[in-house]
């Protein structure tokens, strides 16, 4: 019995009391001794009962998740066996302790692994348990891991989409990076605000990260948002896709095909492509924008509202659509642009006859008049209908109505919130911000800057003298303006950040 | 040269193709007498401007063009001469044009023979190497080209077969040999008097290429670039003080040539009024030989009221040193000071009543553009009346279409017509208003500040939060190394399979 001894030695009983560095010493010491036990211990039947019965898995969460991943090895094919153990793993996931599994990242991904596969084949289509597991362990979901694309994508599989939400919803800020040794004075078991300091390449929550797993997340994100008729959300996640960096201009076809469906977005929402963001790299744009052709062609002639064009385009370049899996998209355009050339009317008209819109669209007044109510039921259209004495649909009258915007206070909400939102992003980018100065590039940077220094200085020293008196670190690297809005202590780092 | 331009569409305008609507070549009679008239003028202008009245204004048909063809064969322009004499034919005049082939043919053997001594001179001179000997011997051969509308053409080229063809390309190369005395010139004073001619030249080759039916633009910049050389030749004080009207009338005459009246109407204001009495320069008398003052009245009023604000005429216009000019046409001014106390109406039917006179005028009556068969005129009353509605509109939230039509009479007779007139000034964006089709009205659009304000608040919102979450997403991959690689290689070889 000494080996359930051993198990549940940890958390002691005055764990509360506990200094971090002692929880952190404690810990190691009982990894440690769990390590020295043989494999049999986490199989072996206690009282003739699942040693995972015996345990809590809230308090007792590293022999736990330990004991789970042994028998799930052990289980193989056995269905029955997996049918029990997937229980337990759904209970774990639900109620393990965030802090004490960050010392055993592995394990937790295993089995977190191993639910994700288990639970489609066990039938069941409800994916939730994975996705709270991850935001329990991180809350934020912040940082990039492979379970994050194998989440999605087993959403995707499963055919609920809808279940990825919780995760793709939140940003991520930043990726897994191995952080510079000499900052090692945080424990694991730290109140840490930022996931990106546990979970890093070696901590085990995540495998091996390529640059084609992030595209990849994003376009099927953005495919998911598309479908949730989340445009604002999709179209971030095609302009992180498609403004990837990238080395020596080099474009990957995840790229193009981000870009195409941006296209798209931007005419369905907006009735004209976005504008490029500018942080863009002109080569690559002119790459991808030399592949994407055809979609720029279809840009333009909704650009010009012209229908007739806009249908032969579509009609010639049906292969392409088809090929890209964008054939969709493009029919929905197709219809957007119908409902832009009734929305431009507002701005020319207020008020006028069905029959007209009709005449101007090129529809007769009967269909006119249906599909006008459905934009103005959709919301698409602010404006109301008066049906004409006649009866006849030609002559019903379409006003326009002034836009009401909702009340103050909601707006004064959705601003308050939004206000949180960019502030949270900014106590991320000062981290992303920390982490670029501890790179080797950026010191070897500084270096050469400080060596080719006694000229530059002087110079500053003449010219400058506000610049110091603003705070702003000596001018040391006055480059292109433009860095991170919102970001006012460190105007280098900000640099940085726009150079990039 | 203007030679390959004027080549296409011989006399295009000489004869009634419709090209041009009815109404231009069946203008009502002017107000002015033909022969007072006339007799303002002088040079080789003069037959071009009669020829202008004569194919626009049948009424004064037979004595304009039985005027042009006395004054041309009382030039040296034989090919003008005979020109007109085909023009005069397909007016249905025959006897005005039946041509004089013995004077024809005598004038021209002597214009050759002129042509040998002048060339002959010109090579003694310059084996004499004195430069300014050469330089009034290219002066005088300049003139000779000048009058006798350039060498004959070559026979057997193809412009043979088409006498118009080179009608401008005398001008081209009378503008070479002026040019070719810049060499030779040693004082500023040459420079000026050798500028004089150039600018000269060119507008004649511009009047000729519009009476052809052919682009003028090149020669307008000619006269441009020639009329700035003009102001900073380097004379002395006295005789800049005469340059600089010319320079400024004849840019404005430029610059109304080629459509852009914003900048015409701020040539023509800024002519001193010094102009109107100036007589000779160097020879050339501008103001009888291409414009006279009372002329630039009329070109400065309509370019000023057609595209300054009411402010700026009163202060510039009204107020300012052209006043002068108008004091010359008092029915101008009458117009402007109408328009500033919002008579528009007033203003628009004084100017019509002189349309008739003004579409006569050889540089205001030309089309505006090689597109559209609209002359200056047509252009410059259509900008005026858009600029009225919009002012009369400007001190409404509501007019009804018929208390517009009824202050602003629509130029066509169909029933839409101040319809059409106000959705094209709406889609043009110079009337900020919405039309009520069904009442029949007007409306100005009700801006609402707050809410506006709001929804930009919104948008910049929006926009720092993407832009901030894209550049960390850049900062973050490039710093965990995640670009898109270099090699293709690599990247299909790993690209298409995740397997964890």
């Amino acid at each position: 019995m000494g080996d359930l001894q051993i198990l549940l030695s940890f958390p002691p009983d005055d764990v509360a009391k506990l200094t971090r560095k002692k929880y952190d010493d404690a810990i190691n010491k009982y990894i440690q001794r769990l390590e020295k036990l043989p494999s049999t211990t986490w199989l072996k039947l206690v009282d003739k009962k699942n040693l995972l019965e015996m345990l809590n898995p809230e308090v007792n969460s590293i022999p736990y998740m330990a004991s789970l991943n042994s028998q799930m090895k052990a289980a193989g094919k056995d269905r029955s066996k997996i049918e029990l153990l997937l229980n337990y793993a759904v209970i774990f996931l639900a109620t393990f302790d965030p802090v004490q599994v960050r010392y055993v990242g592995d394990t937790w991904l295993n089995v977190l692994d191993w639910t994700l596969d288990m639970i489609p084949e066990s039938g069941s289509s409800d994916l939730s348990p994975i996705s709270s597991a991850m935001l329990r362990l991180d809350p934020t979901a912040g940082t990039f891991t492979s379970t994050h694309l194998r989440f999605l994508r087993k959403c995707l599989e499963g055919g609920v989409p809808s279940h990825a939400l919780p995760i793709l919803d939140k940003n991520i800020y930043a990726m897994p990076t191995t952080p510079p040794k000499f900052l090692s004075d945080e424990y694991l078991c730290d109140d840490l605000e930022l996931s990106n300091t546990f979970i890093t390449p070696k901590s085990g929550f995540t495998r091996k990260i390529q640059p084609e797993y992030v595209l990849e997340y994003y376009l099927l994100g953005a495919h998911i948002y598309l479908g949730m008729r989340n445009h604002a959300r999709a179209r971030l996640f095609l302009e992180y896709a498609y403004l990837h960096p990238t080395i020596q201009h080099s474009v990957s076809a995840l790229q193009v095909e981000a870009y195409n469906k941006w296209v798209m977005v931007g005419l369905l929402t907006e009735g004209k492509p976005y504008p490029i963001p500018r942080t863009h790299d002109t080569g690559v744009m002119k790459s991808i924008r030399d592949v994407a052709r055809p979609y720029d062609a279809l840009a333009e002639s909704f650009v010009k509202r012209d229908l007739s064009k806009y249908r032969a385009e579509v009609e010639v370049g049906l292969q392409i659509w088809h090929e890209d899996g964008n054939l969709r998209l493009v029919k929905e355009a197709e219809s957007a642009l119908l409902r832009f050339r009734v929305m431009d009317l507002q701005k020319t008209y207020a008020a006028l006859p069905i029959g007209r819109v009709a005449v101007h669209v090129g529809y007769p007044p009967d269909t006119t008049l249906q599909w006008v109510t459905e934009m103005i039921r959709q919301r698409h259209l602010q404006a109301s209908i008066t049906p004409h004495g006649s009866g006849d649909a030609g002559d019903a009258v379409l006003r326009f109505h002034q836009s009401t915007p909702g009340s103050s206070a909601q707006f004064d909400d959705d601003l308050e919130a939004q206000t949180q939102r960019i502030e949270a992003l900014v106590a991320h980018a000062r981290d992303a911000d920390r982490r670029l100065q501890l790179t080797k590039e950026y010191v070897e940077y500084t270096k050469r800057q400080k060596r080719s220094g006694p000229d530059a200085v002087d110079m500053a020293d003449q010219m400058d003298l506000s610049w110091e008196n603003n705070g702003v670190g000596g001018g040391l690297m006055t480059g292109s303006a433009g860095g991170m809005v919102g970001l006012d202590e460190d105007d280098g780092d900000e640099d940085i950040m726009g150079g990039f | 040269m203007a030679a390959p331009s004027t080549a296409r569409a011989p006399a295009k305008r000489l004869r009634h193709d419709g090209a041009r609507t009815p109404d231009h070549f069946h203008l009502p009679p002017p107000t002015f007498d033909l022969d007072v008239w006339a007799g303002n003028y002088e040079g080789a202008l003069l037959p071009l401007r009669l020829a202008h009245v004569a194919i626009h204004c049948p009424a004064l048909a037979r004595p304009a063009i039985a005027l042009a063809v006395a004054h041309a064969k009382k030039s040296k322009d034989v090919r003008l001469y005979t020109r007109l004499c085909e023009l005069a034919g397909q007016l249905g005049f025959p006897d005005v044009g039946a041509p004089d082939a013995a004077w024809a043919a005598r004038q021209e053997e002597g214009n050759k023979r002129e042509l040998g001594r002048l060339e002959g001179e010109l090579r003694g001179y310059k084996n004499n190497l004195i430069r300014e000997s050469i330089r009034m011997g290219q002066e005088d051969l300049a003139t000779h080209h000048l009058v006798t509308g350039g060498p004959p053409p070559d026979p057997g080229a193809a412009a043979a077969a088409n006498p118009h063809a080179l009608a401008g390309a005398g001008y081209a190369v009378a503008y070479q040999a002026f040019g070719k005395m810049r060499d030779y010139c040693t004082t500023p004073t040459h420079m000026a008097s050798m500028i004089l001619r150039l600018v000269y030249t060119a507008l004649l080759q511009a009047v000729a290429a519009q009476q052809l039916g052919s682009s003028a633009r090149q020669s307008l910049d000619l006269v441009l670039s020639n009329c700035a050389r003009l102001r900073t030749c380097g004379v002395k004080e006295e005789e800049q003080a005469r340059l600089i009207p010319i320079a400024a009338a004849m840019s404005g005459l430029a610059h109304l040539g080629q459509g852009s009246y914003r900048d015409a109407a701020a040539a023509f204001l800024a002519i001193p009024i010094a102009y109107n009495l100036l007589g000779p320069v160097h020879t050339a008398d501008f103001g009888r030989a291409v414009a006279s003052a009372n002329d630039l009245a009329i070109y400065g009023g309509l370019c000023a009221l057609a595209t300054l604000s009411r402010q700026d005429l009163v202060d510039c216009v009204l107020g300012g040193p052209f006043r002068a000019f108008l004091e010359l046409e008092p029915h101008m001014r009458k117009a402007i000071s109408l328009y500033t106390t919002a008579k528009y109406q007033a203003c628009l039917d004084t100017l019509r009543h002189y349309y008739s006179d003004w579409s006569l005028d050889v540089f205001l009556g030309v089309p505006a553009s090689s597109l559209s068969s609209a002359s200056h005129v047509d252009v410059l009353f259509a900008h005026i009346r858009e600029k009225s509605i919009t002012a009369y509109f400007s001190s409404f939230s509501s007019v009804s279409l018929a208390s517009l039509a009824s202050t602003f009479p629509p130029t066509s007779t169909s029933p839409t017509a101040m319809e059409e007139e106000v959705l094209a000034m709406i889609d043009a964006g110079q009337l900020h208003a919405r039309l009520d089709v069904v009442n029949g009205t007007l409306v100005a659009p009700r801006r609402e500040l707050r809410a506006g304000t709001h929804e930009d608040a919104r948008r910049a919102a929006e926009e720092v939060e993407r832009t901030l979450l894209l550049r960390l997403h850049k900062v973050n991959m490039v710093l965990a190394g995640l670009e898109v690689p270099r090699s293709k290689v690599g990247w299909e070889g790993q690209g298409n399979g995740l397997v964890f």
